[in-house]
């Protein structure tokens, strides 16, 4: 029947003279969702919700347990026409409400019913634990009657003089750190080191402590303002990634009138957080460093303020800020209908179904379902890969197989099930039954394009390493006389032979050396003259011999005079960045001046890790990509000269050690920080001319390499190897 | 102090087994289980434990009557005390078997004591037609019947279980068993009696409508405690007083695979009367509306699914006219829901194809067999907008009291068995729906069918002259021709074509059961040829005449393939029954339903391919394509029955507070 919904149902007979009535325990809470007056049923002794729309409650509320389900059926049409619900929808909707156990009739429950639906239940929820083998809850402990007898001495944190003095200790805090924000960036790097965990792992604890408080507190504080009770029964420990964690269930903040207090009671967690970051970061800068009190004073002031504001602020992972979203936008099951409308678009435009089921109820809901369904999806998908590759890289390599197990768990998940469940879907599933053939070709087009995408057309294929400039000759220039120095070029100028001097020096002594000696000189030849007369031969040749002598001397003298005057050793770049400090100053002779270097003869070397060199030497073209450190636009080419056949550890520049915030991982033992823990190979690269850079001696710059092209699953199968080859030797 | 047969009490105090089916990999692997089971349940098991029995011939050859029944009533407090071992079974079969000579004059043959063995198993029996399967049936009924908790023997209508009842029941009482049977006429407590009877005959629809007018009956009381509770309380003369069943134990299903897997959807439903004049007349409202608007410009028809759509005009034209009518008008939903209905009606119901008119009634017309169903009735108001569009006094919807499939009733049996003569195609869905494996017993003499090859032809005018060319050479030659045809309207062309051709004929279809069984009991006769629907006279044994089987015996030709492999197979099975010569086969076209429906799209190329030529297009290629369209059916009718049970199981779940169903 190709009508929408259709009036009667064949099933009506069973349920049409039934008295059923709603539990006597339910709860109604009146809502607003977009605009939209809903009834939110709430089951005390289960906590469960149950959202009902206005007709469906006008329907349900009729059910008083005298009147018949005809009769309030035949009523709710009667008054809401159209919008009564169809004989179908009654169904249902009394069929969920039973089996949410919301719903009681005149006979006797059916026991067993009850116990199949319990046990149905009790397995689904090993199965979502199965299925989220990352998030596992084991609830432990009922806080209601701790939370009801300190409530009334701790509740006013969530009050407005509470958070006045939230402010102001946030205020303060970040004061604080502002204030000390270079110490904070030095010790920042130490705080992922193995070494760190089991304080960070205290401090997480302790902060989620205060956090799951943070929510119970004020849930139960608004509860008790506004009225609705807002009890809390369960707390537990959380396996987040296997780390247990406390967490609190504070749902019954649901029944809350107010989105606003809902959101407070979302948002309790955080704010207790960031306080707790700002008291932190008080102690921290008022303690010494190297204590106890300092380091973990610094391990909850991170975990207090990132680490929550990264997952617990982060609406794209279900976490408190996708709570508090999805309320204030008023759009209850944010996450799941939002896939859903996904699907609804797909079965709608790409298969042209009838009558597609679609879950949003307002313009202003499908847009919020477009983003949040396609950006919460790539990011959990980001977000788990990241998590594998952390765990991969810093377990110990007997519990690394761990990361694969969650791999494959969470690829069978996420990818296997939803994939078996998506075949079947098309191949079984009525709501196809016509357009079937459109559903499987446009699936089976789509799956073509993503194969060629990534298995059949080449992709670029490209690794990049870090490298430092090198020149590849650089003169020192040394002072060779003792001397004052009176003039100088300044650094960074181009410099030749025949240009300029470098360095100009007086030297006052040498000068009157050399008169002396000239003195010395005039004064044997004046000898030797008034000698000539005595024709004694002896003497004569003495005086020859001293007189070459006195000649050679000065000679020397006026060599060294000419030293004064320090000229470049060759055509190049002068580069002399204390030459300033040394004007008017006595130099020694074997004192550095500066360098002259060759600036357009600059090799780059690139300590190459073992797994990229392997597929540089088997493969890479020799033109690579070389850019600036910091500087993305300044792009120039360079061909690969030599890739050093040795491994080496003695890095070109420690630069590029971890230390000095490098990407190679440096040895502990050497204090300099120049040495590599694990051998590289220096990969020789020779840039080619290009006027736009000016390169400098000694720059960090990334090398870019292109291996052949491939197709990226090639290319993804390769990294996955190569990880596990590493990781496991297999 | 009130009283109540404690068959009652049995009945209430037992729950029957919640079977739901299973899904995801638990239907898997319970698939895989009913592999396993049929390479474990072979037939020459069955067949070797059969020899066993024919080999007892001598112990009870010899007895004298008297000492006979002697032994019947040892065997019976045996059976009735669960103590029998496997031996006692043989020995009991023999006994029976003795039984049915004297008492009859017939002794089951040894295929005839296999198939009761695999019943007695809980098998589907697959027995091929003339075999004698109401003399197997009494031997595993018998051996039900010394068990004492009753057995039901389900035929497919009044007249055999009448027949077989009386006929059977000679044997019955000679083993100390009284045999009855259910007849439509029966009041309550006759039903009553009968259901007390260690053997009742009846059929299927019977058995389920008196089994949902118990539940009826019993109300509210779903178990022991409750109802002797209100026994207390209300004393005599209500609730279980009123039962006439006592629980499903045991049944035996004949023609198995058109009860348990073509009816297997079909609802029955007990109903009542519900007046409501406004209802009757928006009906007749929407009719003469309906008739004011005109296709594509305010909807358009799929004749494919039989839909009606509605285009925007349309629905404002629709407003338009129904602006001062008021009541379920004024809402859009609801009287477009009539408008579509009323369209609906007026398009794909056509009189004299979907439906007759009888005494001013409106009669639906089975589109399979071509019979009447004159207590059937369209759902959803479908019946009532078809009458408001012929004109008639609209009758109100009937209200639902209770309603259960077949396919559900019989699952709540405990202990099912059946027999047929075509099962081995629907063996997968035996297993998956009843959890019966299918066991193929041989028959008792060597077949001597000639199955001739599919013909296929282009198109269906050239088939229907193929078969007339093909009806006359036989006829010359002296032989019966049955013709099977799939619809009143094709056996009606083939008719007029024969009657052009001067060849006389027999047309069956649309007619009461004895007549057609005559019908079809004389179509072999030398020369003779008869056109019938399928389904017609199932069941009846074709006695070739005088020289028929010297000429070749009966020839079948169908001139459709069905949706199902059974059906074809049921249709060739009337000729060369029991060794006598026969020969049947298919003449098929490219423009038959089946791959219209099932293989559009090859079909179609196959057709552009051949051209509208009339000659013969038979291959390998194009037979090839009907037993795919052919499977294609079939796999999609066993996910449309599992997906009817399913969804029934669902709302078994979610209605819980109005209690369950089974």
């Amino acid at each position: 029947m190709p009508v929408d919904r259709p009036t009667f149902s064949e099933s009506w007979y069973r349920v049409a003279q039934l008295r059923p009535r709603l539990r006597s325990t339910i709860q109604v809470h009146r809502q607003h969702f977009r605009g939209q007056l809903w009834q939110v049923l709430q089951d005390p002794s289960s906590n469960q919700f149950f959202r009902l729309n206005e007709s469906a409650y006008h329907f349900v509320a009729m059910l008083d347990g005298v009147r018949t389900i005809e009769q309030a059926w035949h009523a709710c049409a009667e008054q809401l026409g159209d919008d009564a619900p169809t004989q179908g929808e009654a169904i249902q909707l009394l069929g969920q409400l039973y089996t949410s156990n919301l719903l009681q009739g005149e006979l006797p429950p059916d026991a067993e019913g009850l116990l199949r639906r319990f046990r149905k239940r009790r397995s689904r929820e090993i199965k979502g634990y199965l299925g989220n083998l990352l998030f596992i809850r084991i609830p432990l402990y009922d806080p209601d009657r701790f939370l009801n007898r300190w409530v009334s001495v701790l509740g006013w944190v969530f009050s407005r003089p509470g958070a006045i003095l939230w402010a102001l200790v946030v205020c303060s805090g970040i004061y604080v750190v502002l204030g000390n924000f270079d110490a904070l960036l030095k010790q920042g790097g130490g705080i992922l080191s193995p070494s760190n965990w089991p304080l960070l792992y205290v401090s997480l604890v302790l902060v989620k402590v205060f956090h799951e408080f943070g929510h119970a507190f004020a849930c139960k504080r608004l509860g008790r303002v506004n009225g609705s009770g807002g009890e809390v029964h369960t707390m537990g420990v959380m396996l987040l990634i296997f780390t247990p964690l406390p967490y609190v269930d504070a749902s019954s903040a649901w029944a809350f009138r107010s989105k606003w207090q809902r959101a407070i009671v979302g948002a309790a967690g955080m704010y207790v957080e960031l306080a707790i970051a700002a008291i932190a970061a008080i102690v921290w800068a008022h303690t010494i460093s190297g204590t106890t009190v300092h380091a973990i004073a610094y391990n909850i002031m991170f975990i207090a303020s990132i680490s929550s504001l990264l997952f617990n602020g982060n609406p794209l992972l279900r976490y408190d800020a996708y709570y508090i979203l999805s309320d204030l936008a008023e759009i209850p099951n944010l996450a799941q209908r939002s896939r859903s409308y996904l699907y609804y678009l797909v079965k709608r435009y790409a298969w042209s179904v009838r009558n597609p089921h679609n879950p949003a109820h307002s313009g202003g809901e499908r847009v919020w379902f477009v983003f949040y369904g396609i950006a919460s999806t790539i990011y959990r998908a980001l977000i788990f890969a990241v998590i594998l590759m952390f765990l991969a890289n810093r377990l110990p390599k007997p519990l690394a197989i761990l990361a694969v197990g969650i791999g494959i768990v969470g690829a069978f998940t996420w990818l296997c099930v939803p994939l078996v469940k998506f075949v079947h879907y098309l191949a079984g599933s009525t709501e196809l039954a016509r357009v079937r053939g459109r559903a499987v070709v446009t699936v089976l087009a789509f799956v073509a394009i993503l194969v060629m995408c990534l298995g059949i057309i080449s992709m670029p294929d490209r690794h990049t390493v870090d490298g430092v400039t090198d020149p590849v000759g650089m003169s020192v220039v040394y002072a060779r006389v003792d001397g004052f120095v009176v003039g100088y070029q300044p650094s960074d100028r181009p410099v030749s032979p025949e240009g300029d001097p470098l360095v100009r020096c007086v030297n006052p002594e040498l000068t009157a050396r050399i008169e002396r000696l000239r003195a010395e000189k005039r004064k044997l030849l004046a000898q030797s003259r008034l000698a000539l007369s005595e024709h004694e031969v002896a003497v004569k040749q003495v005086r020859a011999v001293q007189l070459a002598d006195l000649e050679e001397k000065i000679r020397r003298a006026e060599a060294d005079r000419d030293s004064l005057v320090v000229r470049a050793p060759k055509a190049g770049r002068w580069v002399a960045p204390g030459i300033d400090r040394i004007s008017n100053r006595y130099v020694r002779r074997g004192d550095v001046l500066g360098y002259v270097a060759e600036a357009e003869k600059m090799i780059i070397r690139a300590p190459a890790g073992q797994r990229i060199a392997a597929m540089l030497i088997a493969e890479a073209r020799q033109e690579v990509d070389v850019r600036l450190w910091g500087l993305p636009d300044s792009q120039f080419r360079g061909t690969i000269r030599t890739i050093q056949p040795v491994a080496q550890v003695d890095l070109p520049s420690a630069a590029l050690g971890f230390s000095a915030g490098g990407p190679v991982q440096t040895a502990g033992d050497d204090p300099k920080g120049a040495t590599a823990e694990k051998g590289f190979f220096e990969i020789i690269v020779t840039p080619q001319d290009n006027p736009g850079v000016k390169l400098r001696a000694r720059q960090r710059v990334i090398v870019r390499f292109t291996l052949p092209s491939r197709p990226l699953a090639a290319q993804w199968w390769r990294s996955l190897r190569l990880l596990f080859r590493q990781r496991f030797g297999v | 102090m009130s009283v109540a047969a404690s068959t009652t009490w049995r009945m209430l105090s037992a729950r029957l087994p919640a079977k739901q089916l299973p899904s995801g990999l638990d239907s898997a692997w319970d698939a895989a289980g009913g592999y396993a089971r049929r390479l474990f349940v072979r037939p020459g098991k069955f067949l070797a434990r059969a020899k066993k029995v024919l080999a007892l011939r001598k112990r009870f050859e010899d007895l004298s009557d008297a000492r006979l029944r002697e032994e019947a009533t040892e065997f019976r407090s045996r059976f009735r005390r669960g103590r029998e071992t496997p031996s006692d079974v043989e020995a009991s079969y023999a006994l029976v078997r003795e039984v049915a000579w004297r008492q009859m004059g017939e002794r089951p043959f040894l295929v005839q004591v296999a198939g009761a063995l695999a019943m007695d198993h809980g098998c589907i029996a697959e027995m091929a037609t003339g075999e004698g399967k109401t003399l197997t049936a009494t031997m595993p009924a018998t051996i039900a019947g010394w068990r004492g908790r009753g057995c039901h023997v389900i035929t497919v209508n009044d007249y055999l279980a009448k027949r077989d009842a009386e006929w059977m029941g000679k044997v019955y009482h000679f083993c100390g068993l009284r045999s009855a049977y259910i007849g439509q006429e029966m009041d309550p407590s006759a039903r009553r009696d009968a259901y007390q009877a260690d053997v009742t005959y009846c059929t299927n629809k019977e058995v389920t409508a008196d089994y949902l007018r118990d539940r009826l009956s019993l109300g509210r009381l779903r178990s022991l405690p409750e109802a002797l509770l209100e026994k207390i309380v209300d004393g005599a003369g209500r609730g279980t007083d009123r039962l006439v069943q006592r629980g499903l134990n045991c049944a035996i299903v004949d023609e198995a695979d058109s009860v348990l897997i073509d009816e297997a959807v079909t609802p029955l439903i007990i109903s009542g009367e519900a007046p409501n004049p406004e209802q009757v007349r928006s009906f007749a409202q929407a009719a003469e509306l309906a008739g004011r608007l005109t296709e594509n410009t305010h909807f358009r028809a799929n004749h494919r699914y039989r839909e009606i759509d509605l285009t925007d005009a349309g629905k404002r034209r629709i407003a338009e006219l129904a602006e001062t009518l008021g009541g379920v008008w004024s809402a859009p939903r609801r009287r477009e829901e009539l408008i579509v209905q009323a369209l609906t009606a007026r398009w794909f119901y056509l009189r004299e194809k979907q439906y007759v008119i009888q005494d001013g009634k409106v009669v639906i017309v089975d589109e399979f067999t071509g019979r009447l169903m004159p207590d059937r009735e369209w759902r959803d108001g479908l019946h009532q907008a078809v009458e408001a569009k012929e004109g008639l006094e609209v009758n109100p919807p009937k209200d639902t009291c209770a309603r259960i499939s077949f396919q559900r009733f019989f699952r709540a049996y405990r202990k099912l068995a059946g027999m047929t003569g075509t099962a081995n195609e629907a063996r997968r869905e035996f297993w998956q729906i009843y959890h019966l494996p299918v066991v193929v017993i041989p028959t008792n003499r060597p077949c001597a069918r000639d199955k001739g090859r599919d013909r296929v032809f282009a198109s269906a005018e050239a088939k229907f002259l193929a078969v007339v060319d093909e009806t006359r050479r036989l006829h010359e030659q002296g032989r019966a021709v049955l013709i099977g045809t799939r619809s009143v309207r094709a056996s009606e062309k083939l008719s007029s074509l024969l009657s052009d051709e001067r060849l006389e004929h027999q047309v069956l279809n649309a007619v009461r059961h004895a007549e057609e069984a005559r019908i079809v009991a004389e179509a072999g006769q030398p020369g003779k040829i008869t056109v019938a629907t399928n389904m017609a006279g199932r069941g009846t044994n074709i006695r070739l005449g005088r020289g028929v089987a010297e000429v070749g015996g009966l020839c079948v030709i169908a001139t459709e393939r069905h949706e199902a492999g059974r059906i074809d197979r049921q249709l060739f099975g009337r000729c060369a029954r029991q060794g006598q010569p026969g020969r049947a086969l298919a003449m098929v076209s490219l423009e038959d339903e089946l791959l219209q429906r099932h293989a559009p799209h090859v079909s179609a190329a196959l057709r552009r391919r051949f051209g509208n030529s009339d000659r013969e297009v038979s291959s390998p290629l194009t037979r090839r394509i009907f037993n795919l369209a052919q499977r294609r059916a079939e796999r999609l009718a066993l996910r449309q029955r599992k997906s009817v049970l399913r969804s029934d199981d669902w709302l078994d779940e979610y209605l819980g507070f109005a209690g369950s169903e089974r």
